[in-house]
């Protein structure tokens, strides 16, 4: 009991982070820079352990505020996730629409094309794009967008395949319904929920993505922070302080295990 | 074997495919490979083009491009006169081979203990044990590695922080790219696991009493490893080529620093070689898994 117990309530904990971290990390924007400005150095607090005043999680080897730092960063990493997820949900979507609900040869091709996409790694796919876009938020969510979008297209037209079946597309077809009214009034709606948990794993994969790249030197750089990039810092200055690696890593271990357990209990039959 | 050759044309439809994106995406990229931090005289910009072609139309550096690597030559590296691709590779393949061998191993051992246990502990033990392993899921390997370096290398100062000698500089990153794997496998064999204890095959293997350990090996555990196997091909694969992250960190002279360095550096011939490389790599593996999951399990054989 206890096992279970105490697993139950570390869940809870790292949920409760996760729900600070979204909220701070996407109002940050909100504060003024006199508050909390992310770039400003104060030299003679470089490396201020946590709790100096006025610097709660410490700062930086460049007397930067860790919690400003932090949380401009989790406004970039989770800003860039969500349209990752999003855009790469829809752009799956599209495809696998089109492709599973016109059949023939353009069900053909595009499958060919998506195979030759997947069988890429996300990440070489998205390393390989950034080469063409440079560096820069913008250019992180195209290139992850293109890396990650081919298991939602999979998925969307095997179930487009499936709805293609039912006996009320059979009735739509033989009255001669346009294949775009078809697609917006019968398609869509019916893929609604599959797109929805799709979008729960693709937007912890667009975090998971940004950070990495980030992380690598690869996507956004530096001065700018987004959690790949603060993991980075934290990584060099560890013979100095453990906080500056600490606090990126804690906001994205709980945000990624409050996505893994939030799609897991939706994929459990109830 | 219509099927095999079938796929074997497909292989070559990606590698030509994938040899076409990588060429043109990385021509139209901003910028060329000699563009550093000092502005080189026009006059010696113009010969180094000159030297590697690249003043050449586009297409007819291309077809030069693709017939040499027909020819098995990626030419040689930009950023490391003197050195081949070929021989680039030559030297990284084998570390990344022996890396992404050991993390494959390591997650498939991983998997098939955990993935026991859910399926034959308790219920409390079992529902911890799910838990913990789809958290396994959701740890990134970049994270994992600075993690580990922080406490094991830093803190406890046990095993070496970086670079490629000896066994021990293997254990943390071959962890920290298979406990991630583990996690997905272990809930696979899981699955399946519960799956054949509930099938009509093993219930009358039970109800007949034979032998439990032979019950356990031959009538549930056997039958159960088609899940896991069909993964192993994937798997692989992306244990082989997702190590340029964990390369990167522990410094370690494999394929995946190499192609991290060629994009940074822009060496077109060392993009290509490593992008290639990782292609084949990718279809070899798919196609053995597919090929091992036929093997290892009659089912799909009849089919």
């Amino acid at each position: 009991m206890a096992l279970t117990k105490g697993s139950a309530g570390l869940r809870r904990l790292i949920f409760l982070v996760f729900v600070f971290v979204v909220f701070f990390g996407s109002a940050s924007f909100l504060l003024s820079p006199s508050v909390m400005n992310p770039q400003a150095q104060d030299a003679r607090q470089v490396l201020c352990p946590p709790g100096t005043p006025g610097h709660f999680l410490g700062c930086d080897f460049l007397g930067r505020d860790n919690l400003a730092r932090l949380l401009s960063g989790s406004t970039v990493s989770l800003g860039i996730g969500l349209s990752v997820g999003v855009l790469s949900t829809l752009f799956g979507a599209v495809w696998g629409v089109v492709s599973g609900s016109s059949g023939g040869v353009t069900d053909q091709v595009m499958m060919r094309i998506l195979e030759v996409w997947f069988a890429l790694p996300e990440l070489l796919i998205a390393t390989i794009l950034l080469l063409l876009l440079g560096h820069g938020a913008l250019a992180v969510v195209v290139a992850l967008t293109f890396g990650g979008w081919m298991g939602v297209a999979r998925v969307v037209r095997g179930e487009t395949l499936k709805i293609r079946e039912q006996l009320y597309m059979e009735a739509s077809r033989s009255i001669g319904t346009p294949p775009v009214r078809m697609i917006l009034r019968h398609f869509l709606p019916n893929l609604l929920p599959v797109m929805g948990v799709l979008l729960l794993f693709r937007i912890p994969g667009g975090i998971l993505g940004e950070s990495t790249l980030s992380f690598l030197g690869l996507g956004i750089s530096p001065p700018q922070s987004s959690w790949g990039t603060l993991v980075n810092e934290g990584f060099k200055a560890l013979p100095m302080t453990p906080w500056m690696l600490a606090w990126p890593a804690i906001a994205i271990l709980t945000t990624l295990l409050s996505f893994q357990w939030l799609s897991q209990k939706l994929g459990e039959p109830k | 074997m219509k099927r095999l050759s079938s796929r074997l044309i497909g292989v070559v439809f990606l590698l030509w495919a994938v040899f076409t994106l990588t060429f043109f995406l990385s021509r139209f990229a901003p910028g060329n490979p000699f563009q550093g931090d000092r502005k080189l005289p026009p006059e010696i910009m113009a010969n180094l083009l000159a030297y590697y072609h690249l003043d050449r139309p586009l297409g007819v550096q291309y077809l030069e491009a693709l017939r040499h690597a027909l020819l098995g030559d990626f030419g040689g590296s930009f950023k490391n006169p003197g050195l081949s691709v070929n021989e680039m590779i030559a030297r990284a393949l084998p570390v990344s081979l022996t890396l992404g061998g050991v993390a494959l191993l390591e997650s498939l051992v991983f998997a098939l203990i955990i993935g026991m246990g859910i399926a034959l502990c308790g219920a409390r033990t079992s529902a911890f044990l799910k838990t913990f392993a789809t958290s396994l899921v959701a740890l990134p390997s970049f994270l994992l590695a600075t993690v580990m370096i922080a406490v094991f290398s830093s803190k406890l100062g046990l095993l070496p922080p970086a670079l490629w000698e000896g066994w021990r500089s293997l254990i943390l990153p071959s962890l920290s790219m298979s406990l991630a794997p583990a996690g997905y496998l272990a809930r696979v064999f899981a699955t399946s696991l519960e799956e054949t204890r509930s099938s009509p095959f093993y219930q009358a293997a039970r109800g007949h009493g034979i032998a439990s350990r032979f019950l356990l090996f031959r009538h549930l555990i056997a039958p159960s490893l088609n899940g896991v196997v069909s993964i192993l091909g994937p798997l692989g694969a992306s244990l082989l080529t997702g190590s340029f992250v964990v390369e990167s960190i522990f410094a370690i002279p494999g394929l995946g620093r190499v192609f991290v360095l060629s994009v940074m550096n822009r060496d077109y011939p060392l993009i290509m070689g490593t992008t290639m490389v990782y292609t084949v790599l990718l279809a070899v593996m798919t196609l053995a898994g597919d090929f091992l999951v036929e093997r290892v399990d009659p089912r799909i054989r009849a089919l």
